[in-house]
This record gives C-alpha cells, structure tokens and sequence, in this order.
C-alpha cells in the first residue's frame, strides 16, 4: 500500500487534528513562556508595571546572590540522591515481585499507594510531624536504644534528607514501569542462559538490565524532570521558609519566595528560565549518553 | 517431594518479605488513618497505631469545613474539576497524539520535539501571564482555567505516552480501514481508540491524581469559598494566627485519599497492561 | 465500553450542575457586590460572616463575598496576582506591611485614601483612637483603618511555673532581673524544659528585634530619613543576648527551637508545654488558651518599664483598594466592621482590641480576651510611639530569620551576624 500523499488537502486535513493543540501551545505556552522571557529582563514587583533593567537579574543570580546558588546545590543534591535510589528501589522491589505471586494485584496496589497521596498537603504535614524532634520515628529510635536521636526536620544537616526519604518512599511509579519492562522480557532468555551456566547475577547484567535499558533511560528523564521541579513538600514540611537555615530551599520553592514573597516576579523569571536550560541540557545529555535509545519523531 | 516444599517455602519466603516491607511502605498512611480517629490533642503523644482514646469527632466536625461551606461542597467542586479535566484530557490528547503518531504533515518532526521541551517547563512560569490571560476573558471563579488548558491539549505528558502506544499498533490496520473506505476521523475514532484503551486509562488516572492535588492553581483562580476544593479546604485547617485543626486536617485527609484509592484500585489492571504495550523498550 | 458510558453519564449529570450553579451567579446586576480579603482560620471565618450577615440585614441590596485564605502567605500571594491582572478585591486585610502598597511603596500602590470618604461621613474618624488614625497616615493620607490594638508581650505558663513551685515572675522586670530569674526557673524545670523560648525563631522575627532596637534607642527605621539608626555593634549585642541565654541552657539550642516553627498555636512551643514563657500579641492570647489546659497570663517585656520601650500597634489594617468599582460601599462596610457595636460583637478582639470608642462599648466576651486588656492597661504607660516598619516586610523577615538561625546553629559569628543585619537592613531600605 502506498503512504499517505504529502499533499496539501492531507497537510490541512492532518493540521485539524492538531488544531487544539497548537491553539494551547500558542496562546497558553508560548505566549506566557516569551511574556516571562521578557520579565526576565525587568524588574517587576506585580502591582507596578515591570521596568526594564536588562542581564542585571542574571547577573545577580550567579554573582551575588548566595541564596540562589544554595537553592541551586540543594536542588542537585536532592534530585541526584533520590532520583537513583528511587530508580534502584524501584528494580528490586520490582524484580521481586516479578513472579508468579498469587496477590500480585494488591502487592502493587499497597507498593503504589504513596504515590498516590504525592502531592497532598496532608502527607508533608504527616511527615513534618513524623520526622520532629519528639515525633514518631524518633520515639521508635528511642525505644529501641538511640538514647539522644537529633531533630531530623530541623536540623539542617537532616533535614533535606527527611525530604529525600519522602521522595524515594513514592517509588510506585517507575516500580511499575518497571514490573512492565521486565514482564516484557521473554523467559526464554533466562532458561536459555541458565541451561548455558549462567547465574542469576550474570543473568542480571546480561539480560535484565540491557533489556531494561531503555526503560531506565525514560524513568531517570521523567524522575529528574519532575523532581528538579519539586515544590510542595518542602514548602509545606519547611513552612514554606526553606529551613532550618535553607537546607531544604529548593530551587523552585526559592523562585516562588522571590517572585511572590520578595516580590521581584522579574527575578523569579529569569531563574524559570535558568532552570528549563538547567533541564534540557542534562536531558540532552542524557540522550547522547544513551545513545538516542528512543525515537524522536513521531513517524515510523 | 523435597524440591516441592523448598519452592513453597521460597514462595512463602517471598510473600513474606514483600509484606514486612510494604507494611514498612505504608506505616505513614495507616498512622494517618489512625490519628483521624484519635482525640485531636493525643494525635501526637499517642504513637500506637491503635487509639488509645478514640473518637469519630473528627470526621463530624471536619466536614463541617469552616463553618459556612462544608467539605460536601469542597469534595463536589474538585470531582467537577478532575471529573472534566479528564474527559478533555481523553479527548484531545487522544486526537493531538493520533496527529502525531500516525498522520504526515510538514514540520512533524520539529512540533514533535516542541511538544517534547514543554514538558520541562518549570510551572511557575506560565502562572502571572495566563493568569492575566484568563481575568481578560472573565474566567476567574469559574472552573475554566482548569479545563480549558486540558482541552487545548497542553499535557504533553499525556501526548507522549499516547503516541508511544499508538505506535505500538500495526499500521496495518490503519490501512485495511482505508480500503474499507475510512477517513482520518473513523480511523481514530472506530479502529485505533478501542485498541488504546489501555494508555486512555492510564491518562484517565493520573489526569484526575493531578488535578485532585493541584492546590496552587486552585488557589489563585478559586476566591469564593463557595468554589474551594478538597486541597484548599485542608489548607484551612492549617490556621496560621491560631489553633490548627489537627484531627479535623487528617480525617478529611483520609477522606479526599478514598476517590483516588477507589479509582486505582478499579482501573489498576488496565494501567499495568497500558506502560507495557507503549513499546517504550524500542 | 459500559464503564465508559457510566463515566460519561456522571460526567454529564455533573457538569449540569457546574453551569447550574455558574448561572445562579448570574443573575446579579442591581446588587452591589463587595469582595473581601483576609486570612484566618475556622474560628474567624464563622465570626467575619456573622459580622457579613449583619451589615447585609442593614442594606439589602448589598452583597458581602468573603474570600478567606489559611495564612497571610497565601493571602497575598492570591491578592498581588489578582491585582496584578486587575482583579482585585474591594476590601483587603493587611498587617504592617501596608506600607508595601502604598504610593511610592516597593511592591505598587494599592491602598486609597480614606480621609475624603471620612469628609463624606462615609467613615466616622471622630470616635477612633488617634494613634490608631496616625499609624496608618503617611503624608497626610490615611491608607488603612485599624481592626484593633495590640501589644507584644512575654506570655508565661502560669500553671507550668506554679507546679515546679517557682515564683511568678514579675510583670515589670529589668534585663538583669529578668535573666535572674531565667535561670532561677530553669533549675527547677524538668529535663526537656526551657525556662524560656527562643525567640529568634519566630515567623515575625522582626518584633523582639524591633522591641531590643527600641529600647537601645536606635530605631530600626525612620521613614523621614530613610534611613536606620542601628549599627552592626547593636545587631551583635542582640544576637550576644541570646547566645547568653543559649550557653546558660535557659533557651533551647539551636536545631530544637527550629522544631518549633511558632507560626500559630500548634507550633508553638509554649503550647507544646516546653517553653514556660514565650512571645505573643495580646490579640492571640484567646487562640492560644483555648489550645492549652494550662492557664497562660502575659507579662511585660524587660526593660520596658524604665524606657517605654514597648509601643502599642494595630495589628492589621482595612484597606480599600484604589481600583474597587464600589468605594463608597467598601468604605460604609469597612466602618461597620469598625466602629459598629453588633460588628464588634461578633468579630471580638480575634483582630485586636477595638479602637473605636462605640464599638469599645460593648465589652469583650471572654475573660481570655479580658486577660489582653488588663496587660494593656498596665503596659500601657511603658510605651513610646510606634517605629516605622522596615520596607519589604517579608523579605526582611525572612532573611532576618536566616541569619539568626546562621548564628543559633554557630555557622557564624555574632559580630559577622551583627554585620549582615545592618547590610540587610540597608538593603531593604534602598530597595
């Protein structure tokens, strides 16, 4: 059969469908992404119209501006800690569970179940309340011999990593990415190579993970993409004030302060758009890492 | 004999295992189920997940919400919200993916690797200009600057996942409809939308799981108590200049958690089947 | 595909009721429609619309919309991208950050000048306080009618003191004395109690920062001059006060007192019953015993007595936004909430004790309440006139709070943290 002809009663015919969602990505993307563009570039405190100061809100943010460069690391640090653990708790408990289990149906329902509550106010206010100084796992830390456990939610040496924990805690998602993945991956594989000699770690770095690669690749880009955007927990476990002394100030929860707080919307533009170039290189990287694993374009 | 009680004690093994630590998994949320029951001011001094001093008060006086709106009315407004972003989510994803993953069209490359970068777009930055946008057309207090933005098809999310499940399907098909005297339209609608069931599930749960959270926007565009939902009614119990309510917080907190558990748990095995069939191995 | 049809079914059953429900707001046009703005919780909610309920059985044909939000944060968070996108409300709650709104301000005038609605007689000026009109005129405008007068104060445990068997502390006391009896009263608490809070912690941090620059006679700032009169020397000494305080063990350390975010009743550590004295606005004291089975009472400041280092303030403002289509009714509603004695009723001392001599008339409700008045009654001598507040309020704040915390968890000096104060006090003031 022929492809479809390139002609130009096709080409409108085909644009119709995708009418809605060039209206959306003119008028609700693009226009407000060129609008925050040239906020960027101005000094704006919401009320008042916005005054053009040109790089100066660049330039602040990698010179002078301490704040920044800490919600800058602290950012990092998060997504570069609980982005893998997640992605590796997600495999194990995903191979585990990749048998033939009588339950399997409500072993993944409980394993998803934290995801589930993700973005809602009432688990950040649970877990601010279950990592304090006189909270839950502190009480259990003391029964079980830790005379003196620290104040994990204000400290600042813990108090990022409770955030962490909350994070990697919601490793549903890729879980059953991955469960997918390696259900997808046919048993002749592994009967073959065992019959060869292999053993079940041979079989992991043979089969498993090349098998699985590509599925990683999407995984670690959703994760990373998601989490450097990462907002509501810790500005409900912080009380929005990114303590104790900015340890946990993401770099979104930075930019929120900046624009509606501190009320310098100009500011708070420019490091939006740091950030999407923040994001696109590394998942550029990515990609060339990888090796381009998945296809762009949407054609065969 | 031998070898059948060693794979059944493995089996048990296992079972075992996997419940010690999705028990571990889950210990947050049973203690937020418990503490709805307990009497708010022993919520943090009693750390059994058993209350010792138990009450269903909470749940009374928590739906009765601030007083003048209940959270009868703050649950009706986020289901109408999530309810309707996720049949414009369905609808119009469905057809901007079909656009993409099978019909030809100049410039597909390029819209598809645009479409791709603006799933990286930091949220916050879109806020102050659509905000204005939908002042100019009057939409604050109303439930479109939710469902609008589904309708024009701004979740690329949901795109992408939708194009690598319909790329996963025989063009074959496409082409027999063809014969069989299908235009573009039939084609999407009879043939490839039943086979994408699957992945439109799966839209179908996150889109209503996002919406159902997303406080922020609710925020700013919903000033009317009378239109608050479920997130912004919890966040008042959050008081900042007195007493916050803490048994009411966490049993409306169970609460809101029941239409998502629900919603998994009924559409779980379609989920499952919709990742694996997106051809995402490549 | 009979799942589907269910879902669509329920879909259209709800949507029915989401354009019902548009389309009753529709029909409105010859009511008049006021939008108000506060923050609070459950407790003053009810209260706003009983007061709501009152002013709309006085005129009919006027409509009061209340839009509540949980805290200040979010309150003006809703309120400055509303205005920014020309849709703010007609009336709006602010604290002593007005003057981030008004001509000249940092953030963008926002507030209209109420004294030609007063001429009017819209507003009724003559029965309020004067130091209530004069703490919200700037160059001869008034930009904010106050909800109600409040005091910091120093709120003790007087239930926890008694039990170790201490003595009350006095009301009056000196800083020496007072520091005395921190550590009188530490030795008689319990492991896991301070004598007092750390009062650096706190979510308006600039208060006891303001009240320490009061009294060394060195303002935070004056608004003629534009200027600061404290110096990096004076910021060391209140950050030496309180690492005093640190090294004797009569306030917690560092990273416990972070624990305690002390933003409302349930965060406080008073509450929690580990701090037998802490810092309150008398208006919060009704807020905070209703959280405890503890009776609290509240005492003064040290030092206030021998240099009227105290101050009375308003604790938040009514302001009209310049842009409303309905000035005149804002203005009569925000006179109702003020100088009304059915308003005052209602609304008690939740937002301050009432300026209004009329509305004053109709006493407090509560003997909490009674409890604000009487310590303003004795406070009340040991005040001066209140200091300008510092531009930018809450940037000042919050990196206020960053530094004190920098030198609580030792990462720097008091001398580098007396330092970085002057600097950001300049810095909000050129701002």
């Amino acid at each position: 059969m022929t492809r479809p002809q390139r002609t130009v009663l096709n080409n409108l015919s085909s644009y119709a469908f995708l009418l809605p969602w060039l209206i959306g990505f003119f008028t609700l993307t693009v226009y407000p992404m060129i609008y925050s563009l040239y906020l960027s570039f101005t000094h704006y405190a919401i009320i008042a119209p916005p005054r053009f100061i040109g790089w100066s809100n660049y330039k602040v943010m990698f010179t002078s501006d301490d704040r920044f460069m800490n919600s800058l690391f602290v950012t990092l640090r998060f997504v570069f800690v609980s982005v893998p653990l997640k992605l590796i708790f997600a495999l194990i408990v995903a191979m585990i569970m990749n048998r033939k289990l009588a339950l399997i149906g409500f072993y993944r329902a409980i394993y998803y179940i934290p995801t589930l509550l993700g973005g809602s106010v009432a688990i950040s206010v649970l877990w601010r309340r279950l990592f304090a100084f006189d909270g839950i796992v502190n009480i259990i830390l003391r029964n079980i011999g830790w005379a003196n456990p620290p104040s994990w939610i204000s400290n600042p040496k813990y108090a990022l990593s409770t955030l962490i924990i909350l994070a990697v805690w919601q490793f549903g998602s890729p879980m059953i990415i991955f469960l997918a993945g390696l259900q997808n991956i046919p048993r002749e594989y592994y009967e073959a190579s065992s019959i060869d000699g292999a053993n079940k770690v041979r079989q992991f770095f043979a089969i498993t993970l090349p098998g699985l690669s590509p599925i990683i690749l999407f995984n670690f880009i959703m994760q990373m993409t998601s989490s450097f955007q990462a907002f509501t927990q810790a500005f409900i476990i912080s009380g929005g004030n990114g303590g104790p002394l900015d340890s946990t100030m993401f770099y979104s929860l930075y930019l929120y302060l900046k624009g509606w707080g501190f009320s310098e919307m100009g500011y708070a533009s420019a490091m939006a758009w740091v950030l999407l170039l923040i994001i696109g290189s590394l998942t550029a990287i990515a990609f060339k890492i990888s090796g381009g694993l998945v296809s762009y374009g949407g054609g065969e | 004999m031998k070898k059948q009680t060693k794979t059944l004690l493995s089996s048990l093994a296992m079972n075992a295992i996997i419940i010690i630590i999705g028990f571990a998994m889950l210990y947050p949320v049973l203690w937020l189920f418990s503490a709805s029951f307990k009497v708010p001011n022993t919520i943090f001094t009693d750390a059994s997940l058993i209350p010792k001093a138990f009450t269903l008060n909470n749940y009374v006086k928590g739906w009765r919400g601030i007083g003048i709106y209940g959270f009868g009315t703050f649950f009706a407004n986020s289901f109408a919200i999530s309810l309707l972003s996720v049949v414009a989510n369905v609808i119009f994803c469905s057809i901007t993916a079909y656009a993409f993953a099978r019909l030809e069209f100049v410039g597909k490359r390029f819209w598809f690797g645009i479409m791709l970068v603006t799933m990286m777009l930091p949220s916050h930055v879109t806020t102050i200009p659509r905000y204005v946008l939908f002042n100019r057309f009057g939409w604050i207090n109303t439930f479109l600057p939710f469902i609008v933005p589904k309708a024009l098809a701004t979740d690329a999310f949901f795109i992408f996942l939708l194009v690598q499940f319909i790329r996963g399907l025989p063009r074959e098909l496409d082409e027999s409809a063809v014969i069989d005297g299908c235009n573009k339209w039939t084609i999407y609608l009879k043939i490839l939308m039943p086979l994408t069931v699957p992945a439109l599930i799966t839209t179908v749960l996150f889109t209503f799981l996002w919406t159902w959270d997303d406080f922020f926007n609710q925020l700013l565009y919903l000033t009317r108590p009378e239109l608050f939902t479920v997130p912004m009614g919890l966040r008042l119990f959050l008081d900042s200049s007195g007493v916050s309510s803490w048994g009411s917080l966490f049993a409306m907190s169970t609460l809101s958690l029941i239409p998502c558990f629900i919603l998994f748990f009924s559409l779980q095995k379609y989920f499952v089947r919709g990742i694996a069939t997106t051809g995402i191995k490549g | 595909m009979k799942k589907i049809t269910m879902m669509l079914v329920i879909l259209l059953a709800v949507t029915t009721l989401v354009f019902a429900a548009g389309a009753k707001e529709a029909q409105k046009s010859d009511t008049v429609t006021l939008r108000w703005a506060y923050w609070g919780g459950e407790a003053r909610i009810e209260r706003s619309e009983a007061a709501i309920k009152i002013f709309e059985a006085q005129n009919p044909g006027v409509k009061v919309h209340q839009e509540p939000s949980g805290g200040a944060g979010d309150h003006f968070v809703k309120v400055d991208t509303q205005v920014a996108a020309g849709a703010g409300p007609d009336v709006i709650n602010m604290g002593g950050n007005y003057p981030d709104y008004i001509p000249g301000g940092p953030k963008g005038h926002l507030t209209l000048d109420l004294f030609p609605y007063a001429e009017q007689g819209l507003i009724n000026l003559d029965v309020i306080d004067p130091g209530a009109i004069a703490y919200a005129t700037v160059d001869g405008a008034l930009y904010g009618l106050s909800t109600g007068a409040n005091m910091p104060a120093l709120v003790i445990n007087k239930s926890l003191i008694e039990r170790v068997g201490a003595p009350l502390p006095p009301v009056t006391s000196s800083y020496a004395e007072f520091r005395q009896y921190l550590i009188d009263l530490q030795r008689r608490l319990p492991s896991g109690v301070y004598a007092m809070q750390d009062i650096g912690v706190l979510a308006s941090n600039s208060t006891p920062f303001g009240y320490w620059t009061g009294y060394n006679g060195t303002p935070l700032y004056i608004a003629a001059e534009k200027a600061t009169k404290v110096t990096a020397a004076d910021a060391k000494r209140y950050l030496d006060l309180f690492a005093d305080y640190r090294s004797l063990g009569v306030i917690p350390p560092a990273d416990i007192a972070a624990s305690y975010a002390e933003t409302n009743a349930d965060t406080s550590m008073l509450v929690a019953g580990k701090a037998a004295i802490g810092f309150l606005w008398t208006n919060q004291v009704d807020g905070y015993q209703q959280a405890m089975v503890d009776e609290i009472d509240l005492i003064e400041f040290p030092g206030a007595a021998e240099r009227n280092a105290l101050w009375q303030t308003q604790s938040q403002v009514y302001t009209i936004n310049k842009d409303s289509p309905n000035k005149e009714w804002a203005a009569k509603f925000v006179d109702f909430l003020v100088n009304s004695p059915d308003a005052a009723a209602v609304l008690g001392t939740d937002r301050g004790n009432s300026v209004s001599s009329i509305a004053r008339a109709v006493g407090v409700s509560n003997p909490n309440e009674q409890k604000g008045l009487d310590y303003m009654a004795v406070a009340g001598p040991h005040t001066m006139p209140e200091n300008d507040h510092v531009p930018n309020d809450t940037e000042f704040n919050s990196t206020l709070f960053l530094i004190y915390q920098r030198v609580a968890f030792g990462q720097i000096s008091t001398a580098q943290g007396g330092q970085e104060i002057v600097d950001l006090l300049n810095r909000m003031i050129e701002k």
